[in-house]
Formats: structure tokens, C-alpha cells, sequence
């Protein structure tokens, strides 16, 4: 039924899930590094200021957090996922904290695609959609721009045939 | 009468000087120009008294034509929304006057003295006050000349905005609600705000402030009938739909309710903190540091007060129609299928007895400005259980269950696995050791139920057709308890159904049969016209149509109109494919617990 033993819950029968780009980990890995090397350059400038070496070892926490993520962000996007289904869209995602939202197209009132500097220079884009609910939280990260516009079309249009009143 | 060049609406008021002229000479004949060239709101000065209601045939008639004209508000609208600029003005005026006959008095008869240097200051604090004044009222009668509003067959439009315009066209089939809300100096003046709720997010409402009340009426009847697909005839009238009050919350009620809530202990805590510092520090300024606190909780117990006052709730063919407000008023209009979702709560001192109170997620409601809110959300502020229930059913006429009742009553306050509920397994005690009994859900046919809560009671309860998405969470202590929560996303607002911490294999099969029974109300699910359903039953079965506006009927037969209405034109959004049921006795709500 699944792929891991303790997957059931967040793995529906007869779902065949679609990973995301391994390059979404590449990305995410780049933005984790930079965000703690960033916490770095304060540390160095007290060191030399101050001429005490010892000022760097401040640093450490954030690199063994540094070395965690890199590790982690690898599973973080293994873990996620998204399926079309006939009537709804289901993403899944997280490791620790796991979540699974299911979305009717015709549920669906807008749907955006979203690429920054970084993702673009990788060819990824996210797909997010949005319903009425503010708490419809279905973000799909990490697809190569060609699929995720076509994703987008494709929502668009089954949305557009299945649409609903509020 | 205008000056604006340019603006589009402008030719059909080119014609104007021509109207009067015409319009002797067919007195009370309504041609089709007439409405479209004539101004509906008068000009300011030409209309004495608010509040009257124009003479028929006397006055260019009020009604808009197909694609309606563009009208103002009330003239004294800047006046009303200004009044506390201007009294903060006349404040000033006032002191700098009596300064200056104190000083003037003063040094006794040096009058001549002080005579050219006082008279210069006064003179030039005059003209800064009176250049102001001016600068003010030129800005408000601007913008009261720019701020335009028409009414159209399907759609509304404002205009606003003195530098920054703004044109802002609202379907009326997106209709959420219709509120009408009188401030005190809007009450005191005879005028009225007409907000029409649509989902959009914060300020996505077209404020119509300030009209004559009984204009406000008017239009609040038209664009429900609009809204709801029913023609209106052609002067733009539409009958006001016959009402049965359900019911009136006592203030004797409600201000008990509020001495068994958590506002008498919030204030004794924070008098007993007084108490306790001043004694020991010896030093009552310390105290002064505390008022703050102690006029947040007055703030608090009075604002509870003055919304829930004088609240009375009625249903109607247009939907439920809430009134309510102290000081300022507020009636509201929501019509059938517009309620999201709603939560039953029952404080611990409300238990004795047993009360209940209300609340609602309307997609137009919880986007609104921030001094709205908990204002519009409150669906009953407290009210018996029986009540309550009965809301419930007017909102939810069918129940798409096996004795409602107890269904209900086990959501209410009941534990474990009867009546079909599906309750949280023993592990989830570790998460929520007080009311882990109370956690579990109930899927009916037509609706989700949620309970959580065991000293504050609550009972969330989402129609299928209403969900947008559904969400599955587990965190890393749930998922080694075996336990997972099922979140039903429902448009912003006070309500968030959550089932939590219910066995992994139950939150499974509640999100794949969840998913099916939304799909399934969503493909049955009635028009956004919720009207044109009755209309077409209503011509097929005149009596029904009729029945409703007989006078001196029993006490069933006017009453029972307007519910029967409701549900017929409701009926497909509460009703599944699968157990579709003649439409009998639906008027009769079925959730009570004395019914048949």
C-alpha cells in the first residue's frame, strides 16, 4: 500500500503520488547555506576586530545547523508530493510535521506561478492554489517551468468545468 | 448639475434642463427617460426633511431603470461620518474663546490695552480656524460629489475617490450578505449604510454611506431579489419578503450570560492585582498603571453589550435576517446557502442553563474592516438550546440523518462512539488530557459535525457542499500515538472545524468519504440564483406563491410560508444524490428534538 510501512494515512489507495524536481533540493540547499554563512560575516568581523580567534567558535551552532538541513532539505523534498486525481488535487509534504490537502478543482479561484532569481537559474517554478479558504495551504514547489504551466492550464481548465458556487 | 468633464456617465444628465420641462406636462407618467435622465437623490438643500418618502408622481420616481442611473449619497453624509472632527473643532473654538474672554477680563478694564494685540490673535486664530473649516468642507463636498453608486440588473457600481478614483462593479449573483447599519448620529439624522458583502478578502465590500433609511431599505430589497434571480417589476420595486421572527434574545438573558462568562473573572482578577499592589507597595500611583487594563475589560464588557442587545433573528425567503446593536444597529440579511459554516460554544458557567451561543463564517464577513469585526460573525449571542437549534435547522434543514436529535445532543455534550459519532482513540489523552472524550466527528449526509472541548463546549458543523479543501496533519508526537487531524478549510472567519487527534485509519477514511460527499453536494448544489428555483415553483403552484402573504392565516400558515420557500429553493444544496426525499414537512426543523 505504501512505500513506508508508517505512510498509510498520507498515502490514499490507488494514489500514484508525482515527486518534484530534485533541483528544488539544490535550491533549497543554496538559500540554507547562504542564510547561515550570512551569520558568519558578523563573526569573522569580531574576530579580527578584536583579534580573538575564539570569536568564530560563536559560529558552530549555526554550522551543525548549517550541516542538518543540508542533510534534511534532501528528504523535506523527497517528501513531497502531488497527485491528480479525477475531481481534486492532492499535495502532501513534510517529514516531521506532515501535511496532505485535498483540493476539488472546483474548489479552485485562482491558481499562481511563481519563480524567483535562484529557481529560474535552476528551471523550477511553484504552483500554488488558492480557494476561498485562506487555510488552503496547496503549494507545489520545485517543478520544471514547462510543467508546472502546464499544471497550471490544466487546473485552470478542469477548475473551470467543475466550477462551484461558494 | 455636474461638473465633471469627462465622465462617462455624464450625457444622460446633459438632458436634464430638458426633463423638468417635459415632465408637466405628463404629470405622474412614468416614461422610461424619466428615471434615466432625472437625478434620484435630490440636490442638497431641495430636500427639507430625510426620512420622507417622496410623493408618488410629485417626484421623479426612485427606481433604477435596467442599467440604473448614477446617484450620491445623502448630503449630509460628510457631516455624519466628520461629526467627530467637527466636535473637536467646535472643542477648540469653544476654549480658545472662553481663553480669551478670561484673559480679556483679566487685568480689569485693560481691555484697550490689550485691545489691538488680542484682537489681531483672535482675528488671525479665527482665520486659521475658519481657512480650515473651509479647506475641510471643500474636501468633504468633493468627495461627496465624486462618490457615485448605480444599480443595475446584475451588477452595482461605486465610484470613489478625490485623487485616487476607484470604480468598483460588484455581481449581484456574488452577493455573501446585505447589512444595514445605523451608527448613533446615523440613527439620530434618519440614515442608513447599505454594506454589500462579497467574498474578497479585507475591504472587497461596497459601502453605500449614507442613504435615507428607507431608501436603504428599498435597495437592500431590490438587490436581494436581484441577487436571488426574481424580477422586480419595472419601477425597481421589489415586495419585501414575509419574515417569521424565530427569535428575541432577552437583555435580561443577555447580561446574565455575561456575568456567567469570563468578563466578571478577567475584572476581578485585575481589581484584586490593584488591591494586592497598592497595599503592597504602599503607593496608590502604582494603581494608575493598572487602569489601562481595567477600562480594556469595561471596553470589552460594554462592546459584548451593546452588540448583543435587542438581537433578534428572523428567517425569510431572502435568507436569515439578524438585527441587533445598542447604540448602533445593524441588520443583516444573509441568504440561504451563504453561511459557511458554523460553531455551537457553550461556556462552563453556561451549563446550568444550558445556553449556547453562535457563530458564523460568511465569505463576505471576516474580510471586512477591523472595527467590524466579531460584529457581523455573531450568529446568537447566547440563547437557549432549543434556540439554537432551530437556527441550526433553518440553516440546515435536513439533517441527512438518522435521529437528528441525538445526533445533535451527543455533539453537543456527548461522549464516546454513539449516535454514529466516531471519537478520538484512548492515545489521544496524551495530547489533550482534558477533553480527549469530547474530540470526534460525525459525517452525515448533508453535513460535517466537529466537537472538541470539554469545559468550553463547542460543536463545529460545515454543510458538504460548503468545504473548499480538506487538510490531513500529523505531527511527530501524533504519528508515534497512531493519531491524525482532519482540517475542514471554510472561508475565513471565526470558524475552523478541525476533527483532532483522531485514530490515523478513521482521519483516513473521514478524508476519502469527506472528499466523495463534498463532491457529490457540490455537484448537486443549487444555482448562485437561489431564487429561480421558487419562482419556477411558484408559478407552477400559485397557491404556494400566495399562501404566503395571507392575511389572518393561522399562526402555521404565514409563518410557515416563507421557511417552505426557503427550503424549496435550498433543497438541492442540502439534499445528495443518493437520498433525495420528497420535500415534505421540511419546514418543520427536524434537528429538535421534539419533532416528529
Amino acid at each position: 500500500m505504501a512505500a513506508r510501512a508508517d505512510d498509510g494515512v498520507f498515502d490514499p489507495q490507488g494514489v500514484e503520488w508525482t515527486r518534484v524536481s530534485p533541483r528544488l533540493a539544490t535550491v533549497r540547499r543554496i538559500g540554507s547555506a547562504v542564510g547561515h554563512l550570512v551569520m558568519l560575516v558578523p563573526a569573522v568581523v569580531l574576530a579580527l576586530v578584536l583579534d580573538r580567534t575564539w570569536i568564530l567558535l560563536l559560529w558552530l551552532p549555526f554550522g551543525v545547523m548549517l550541516v542538518v538541513a543540508q542533510v534534511l532539505i534532501g528528504r523535506q523534498v523527497a517528501a513531497i508530493g502531488y497527485a491528480e486525481r479525477e475531481d481534486d488535487l492532492l499535495v502532501r509534504e513534510g517529514l516531521l510535521f506532515r501535511t496532505l490537502v485535498v483540493v476539488p478543482y472546483g474548489r479552485m479561484q485562482y491558481v499562481d506561478v511563481s519563480a524567483g532569481p535562484v529557481d529560474r537559474r535552476f528551471g523550477i517554478a511553484t504552483v500554488q492554489l488558492h480557494t476561498a479558504s485562506a487555510g488552503t495551504d496547496a503549494t507545489i514547489p520545485g517543478l520544471p517551468p514547462a510543467d508546472a504551466e502546464r499544471l497550471r492550464d490544466r487546473l485552470a481548465s478542469r477548475g473551470e468545468a467543475r466550477l462551484a458556487g461558494l | 448639475m455636474s461638473a465633471d468633464p469627462g465622465d462617462p456617465a455624464e450625457p444622460a444628465r446633459s438632458h436634464e434642463p430638458a426633463a423638468p420641462t417635459t415632465r408637466p406636462a405628463e404629470p405622474g407618467g412614468r416614461q422610461p427617460l424619466d428615471g434615466a435622465a432625472g437625478p434620484r437623490v435630490p440636490e442638497p438643500g431641495a430636500e427639507p426633511e430625510p426620512g420622507a418618502e417622496p410623493e408618488p408622481g410629485a417626484e421623479p420616481e426612485p427606481a433604477p431603470e435596467a442599467d440604473g442611473t448614477w446617484q450620491r449619497m445623502h448630503p449630509v453624509t460628510p457631516l455624519v461620518r466628520g461629526w467627530a472632527a467637527l466636535a473637536v473643532l467646535l472643542f477648540f473654538v469653544v476654549q480658545q474663546r472662553g481663553e480669551s474672554f478670561v484673559a480679556g477680563e483679566g487685568p480689569g478694564g485693560a481691555d484697550a490695552g490689550a485691545g489691538p494685540l488680542g484682537r489681531v490673535q483672535l482675528l488671525v486664530s479665527l482665520g486659521l480656524i475658519g481657512g480650515g473649516v473651509l479647506v475641510v468642507a471643500a474636501w468633504a463636498y468633493v468627495s461627496w460629489r465624486v462618490t457615485r453608486y448605480r444599480v443595475g440588473e446584475e451588477v452595482v457600481e461605486l465610484r470613489t475617490g478625490v485623487l485616487n478614483r476607484q470604480h468598483r462593479r460588484v455581481r449581484l449573483d456574488r452577493l455573501q450578505a446585505v447589512d444595514v447599519v445605523q451608527p448613533l448620529v446615523a440613527r439620530l439624522t434618519g440614515l442608513s449604510e447599505l454594506k454589500l458583502e462579497v467574498a474578497g478578502g479585507s475591504g472587497s465590500d461596497v459601502s453605500l454611506a449614507y442613504l435615507r433609511s428607507g431608501e436603504a431599505q428599498r435597495l437592500r430589497r431590490t438587490l436581494l431579489a436581484r441577487a436571488a434571480g426574481v424580477g422586480v417589476d419595472e419601477a425597481g420595486e421589489a415586495p419585501e419578503a414575509p419574515e417569521r421572527e424565530v427569535l428575541q434574545v432577552p437583555v435580561d438573558r443577555l447580561l446574565l450570560s455575561m456575568a456567567r462568562s469570563a468578563w466578571p473573572v478577567v475584572g476581578l482578577v485585575v481589581v484584586v492585582a490593584l488591591v494586592v499592589v497598592v497595599v503592597v507597595t504602599g503607593e496608590p500611583g502604582i494603581a494608575l498603571a493598572l487602569v489601562p487594563g481595567l477600562f480594556g475589560v469595561v471596553a470589552g464588557v460594554w462592546g459584548a453589550f451593546a452588540r448583543g442587545f435587542g438581537f433578534r433573528i428572523a428567517a425569510s425567503a431572502d435568507g436569515l435576517r439578524l438585527r441587533h446593536g445598542l447604540t448602533e444597529t445593524r441588520a443583516q440579511t444573509v441568504p440561504p446557502g451563504r453561511v459557511q459554516a458554523v460553531r455551537l460554544r457553550q461556556p462552563l458557567l453556561w451549563r446550568g442553563p444550558d445556553w449556547w451561543s453562535m457563530q458564523m463564517d460568511v465569505a463576505g464577513y471576516a474580510g471586512g474592516g477591523s472595527d467590524d469585526a466579531g460584529k457581523e460573525t455573531v450568529l446568537l449571542p447566547v440563547g437557549t438550546r432549543a434556540e439554537a437549534v432551530e437556527v441550526l435547522s433553518l440553516l440546515l434543514p435536513d439533517p441527512g440523518c438518522e435521529d437528528p436529535a441525538g445526533v445533535l445532543a451527543a455533539g453537543l455534550a456527548g461522549t464516546g462512539r454513539e449516535h454514529g459519532w466516531v471519537d478520538a482513540p484512548r492515545s489521544a489523552r496524551w495530547l489533550d488530557p482534558v477533553a480527549w472524550r469530547r474530540l470526534g466527528y460525525r459525517v452525515t449526509g448533508t453535513a460535517l459535525l466537529a466537537r472538541r472541548g470539554r469545559l468550553v463546549r463547542q460543536l463545529d458543523v460545515v454543510p458538504h457542499e460548503r468545504t473548499q479543501s480538506l487538510g490531513l496533519e500529523q505531527g511527530p508526537l501524533q504519528r508515534r500515538l497512531g493519531l491524525a487531524t482532519v482540517v475542514a478549510h471554510t472561508t475565513p472567519g471565526p470558524v475552523t472545524p478541525r476533527a483532532e487527534h483522531l485514530a490515523a485509519a478513521d482521519a483516513a477514511d473521514l478524508l476519502a468519504e469527506q472528499a466523495a460527499r463534498a463532491r457529490a453536494a457540490r455537484r448537486s448544489a443549487g444555482p448562485e440564483l437561489w431564487m429561480t428555483s421558487l419562482a419556477r415553483s411558484a408559478v407552477q403552484d400559485p397557491a404556494a406563491a400566495t399562501g404566503a402573504h395571507e392575511p389572518g392565516g393561522t399562526a402555521g400558515g404565514p409563518a410557515a410560508g416563507a421557511p417552505a420557500a426557503r427550503v424549496v429553493a435550498g433543497e438541492p444544496t442540502t439534499t445528495r444524490e443518493e437520498d433525495v426525499s420528497p420535500p415534505v414537512s421540511r419546514e418543520e426543523p427536524r434537528w429538535r428534538e421534539d419533532a416528529p
